[in-house]
């Protein structure tokens, strides 16, 4: 056999032995993904540029740009699911309103642990929609008793909010009832709310620092 | 320069060949590995590039690219099927390279940033980089594939050939005469 044939067929030999590994170690991570779920439901395309670039525009007066607004193209996606945007005024006027201490107004953090550990809304839930099975069990029966659910997650173009309610509402949540906060928890920060730590309703709190 | 069997006869050429297999493989069994610990963040970095959609597909790049990375990095570090793992390396390496610069292009007309100040995490293992730096990266990465592809110079590598028994191997001793 022709020498570059045998390279060929070598590196086909690797390339097949390390899918089969791929998949095993896949298949026995905890981390492990499901090949067949949706992990982004109601999303079509990804955002436009951006979201990953950490280094604005500079303009010509020599600042930065802000960071992004909710585009039209959010909110249409989101109203096309018959779910609400809603803004900082919204968000702060629910976490000071009596409901909220009765659990009928609830947010739901749909960040990652590591990111819920380290700051969160005071008394949110943590709904992680890539691990499903995890944290459905204990989020689902709070939003189906809740008036309002409020969703949030790093803000910015972060998308994990808006992927967890459409995960909420196929769970059975009904549509009306769901809230998307495209600011996220950066505003929140920004805006100086109070933050807790650690599980929810830890009773630790920490200074915002946007 | 190459013996028949397999060994160089330059020693620098051996020792430059052991430092690419350790340099490369370990740069692919890091960076492997770090997608692979997190692969809810690689898919939806993968997401970004908008090459493949909806399950099953953009599930399986983002199953078997970190592990088929680690797992080259292993091969290589081991030294087992040097110059085809160095080859898909090297078939890796140079589509991914595109679709980053490709990436970047984006940003750019987006942002109107100079393309050298571009910050991104690009989906590499590393987390956010700058994108000259990661084009200088991988430039030089495929370089020390397409060095090790065309070596066949292979101390302290484990089993250096997959297929071809009996063909070039580690140098021995002629046995005496009887």
């Amino acid at each position: 056999m022709p020498r570059s044939a045998r390279l060929i067929l070598e590196a086909g030999a690797v390339l097949l032995v390390g899918c089969l590994v791929a998949l095993l170690a896949n298949q026995l991570s905890p981390k492990g993904l499901s090949l067949s779920r949706d992990y982004f439901p109601g999303a079509s395309r990804p955002p436009t540029p951006l979201p990953l670039a950490s280094v604005p525009a500079p303009q010509a007066n020599g600042q930065t740009n802000p960071p992004p607004a909710p585009t039209n193209t959010t909110i249409a996606r989101l109203q096309a699911h018959g779910i609400q945007v809603a803004d900082s005024n919204l968000v702060i006027q629910s976490f000071h309103d009596p409901l909220h201490a009765q659990e009928l107004i609830i947010f739901v953090d749909a960040r990652d642990d590591r990111h819920y550990q380290e700051g969160h809304v005071p008394g949110a839930f943590l709904f992680d929609h890539y691990r499903p099975a995890e944290y459905l069990p204990a989020v689902l029966p709070a939003c189906l008793t809740a008036e309002k659910v409020i969703l949030y997650c790093n803000g910015g173009n972060c998308e994990d909010s808006e992927f967890a309610a459409v995960t909420l509402k196929d769970a059975g949540v009904p549509a009306a009832r769901l809230w998307v906060y495209p600011g996220g928890f950066s505003e929140w920060l920004t805006n100086g709310l109070p933050v807790e730590t650690g599980p929810r309703k830890s009773g630790v709190f920490k200074e915002a620092r946007p | 320069m190459t013996t028949p069997s397999g060994t160089s006869r330059n020693p620098w050429g051996t020792w430059a060949a052991v430092l690419a297999r350790l340099i490369l493989g370990g740069v692919f069994l890091y960076m492997g590995l770090n997608k692979a610990l997190d692969p809810v963040g690689f898919l939806k970095l993968v997401r970004q590039y908008d090459l493949v959609h909806g399950p099953p597909w953009i599930n399986l790049v983002a199953v078997t690219v970190p592990w088929l990375e680690a797992f080259c990095g292993a091969l290589l570090v081991a030294g087992v099927a040097v110059r085809g793992t160095a080859l898909l390396a090297l078939a890796m390496l140079v589509p991914f390279t595109a679709l980053v610069i490709r990436r970047a292009l984006e940003i750019q007309a987006a942002t109107g940033s100079a393309f050298c100040a571009i910050r991104f995490d690009c989906g590499c293992g590393a987390g956010e980089v700058w994108i000259c730096a990661k084009i200088v990266e991988n430039t030089l990465l495929t370089l020390l594939a397409l060095f090790l592809t065309a070596c066949r110079s292979h101390r302290w590598a484990a089993r250096p050939f997959l297929l071809a028994a009996g063909t070039p191997g580690p140098a021995r001793e002629p046995s005496p005469a009887p």
